[in-house]
């Protein structure tokens, strides 16, 4: 699959999606005026991934300084494909959850999504 | 006369604490416009960053809402694609508490399920609204409201005081709601 990158708005975050090494990452802030518009490909693109033979493990940096509630919803959906394809088909995935010491927003965000994450790791890592 | 007349307008508007105020049709370009000109705004009087952060997010879910939710409305492919929904935006600061106080008119068929939805969010403490913003992110959005309940839950989870609304009966059809917290 052809890797997905696109630059950060003010309202979009960065994204880039590397198949071919199962790196990926979203930086930024995300109040787009249709969450499911920007996040619905990157969803559907994720998922056909993780239906692929690919078997090293997936590395998903996410940090992010704001977003609403209707991207918390899709992101929470992006999670889920994660957590689905550890737990149904036994793939190595790593969320890490990147935040400024001082952000308790970020944190707490941070641990709403991790309490949903059994298969998948999830960690909680404090920029410096 | 005209000049007074605007300078009363603007003066019972500073006496109340009154950042901003818009009253209309709001588009997500004002929304946009709106937030970026507050977060300035905040920035510059060096407010705390994070109780920056936290007007700033209810400021969107208010103002999402009114765009996705107000019966008073005009959507048209102009070539694109517009939503305009009407309704009034304050932004304030009063008892060294800042506030969002949003307005629109709704139907009088929503009512109800509204103001049980803002009740339910209202009864919560924080660990409560926690736990409860956790359970709506799981859910599959619910039919129709295109997830209105979690940026109900957002704006709570953020304002330091029990969110307050009120409807007001206007005629056969509608009502007028608000809805204000402080942060």
């Amino acid at each position: 699959m052809e890797k997905i990158v696109r630059e950060a708005t003010d309202r979009t975050p960065a994204v880039s999606f590397d198949f071919e090494n199962g790196i990926f990452s979203m930086k930024g802030e995300s109040y787009p005026e249709d969450a499911s518009a920007f996040f619905g490909p990157l969803h559907q693109a994720l998922e056909e991934f993780l239906d692929s033979e690919f078997d090293a493990p997936i590395i998903f940096d996410v940090e992010f300084a704001y977003f609403n509630s209707s991207s918390a919803k899709v992101l929470m959906n992006l999670f889920q494909l994660l957590e689905d394809a550890a737990e149904s088909k036994g793939k190595k995935t790593v969320i890490n959850w990147h935040y400024n010491e001082d952000d308790d927003t970020m944190l707490e965000f941070g641990e709403d999504f991790s309490s949903d994450m059994e298969h998948a790791a999830f960690n909680l890592c404090i920029l410096g | 006369m005209l000049a007074k007349e605007y300078y009363n307008f603007k003066k019972s508007l500073d006496e109340k604490g009154i950042m901003f105020s818009f009253s209309g049709f709001v588009s997500d370009g004002i929304l946009f416009a709106l937030g970026e000109s507050l977060k300035q705004k905040m920035t510059i009087d060096a407010t705390d960053p994070n109780t920056t952060k936290k007007v700033f997010s209810v400021f969107v879910e208010q103002v999402q809402n009114i765009i996705r939710y107000s019966a008073e409305r005009v959507e048209g492919e102009i070539p694109t694609k517009v939503e305009l929904g009407s309704g009034t935006i304050t932004v304030g600061y009063e008892g060294e508490k800042f506030f969002v106080v949003c307005s629109n008119m709704i139907d009088n068929t929503d009512v109800e399920q509204l103001r049980s939805r803002l009740e339910i969010v209202r009864g919560l403490d924080k660990e409560g609204l926690k736990a409860y913003y956790r359970e709506k992110l799981k859910e599959p959005p619910e039919e129709q409201s295109k997830g209105a309940t979690i940026g109900i839950i957002e704006i709570a989870k953020r304002a330091s005081e029990p969110i307050e609304f009120d409807f007001e009966p206007i005629d056969n059809n509608s009502t007028f709601f608000c809805l204000k917290a402080y942060i």
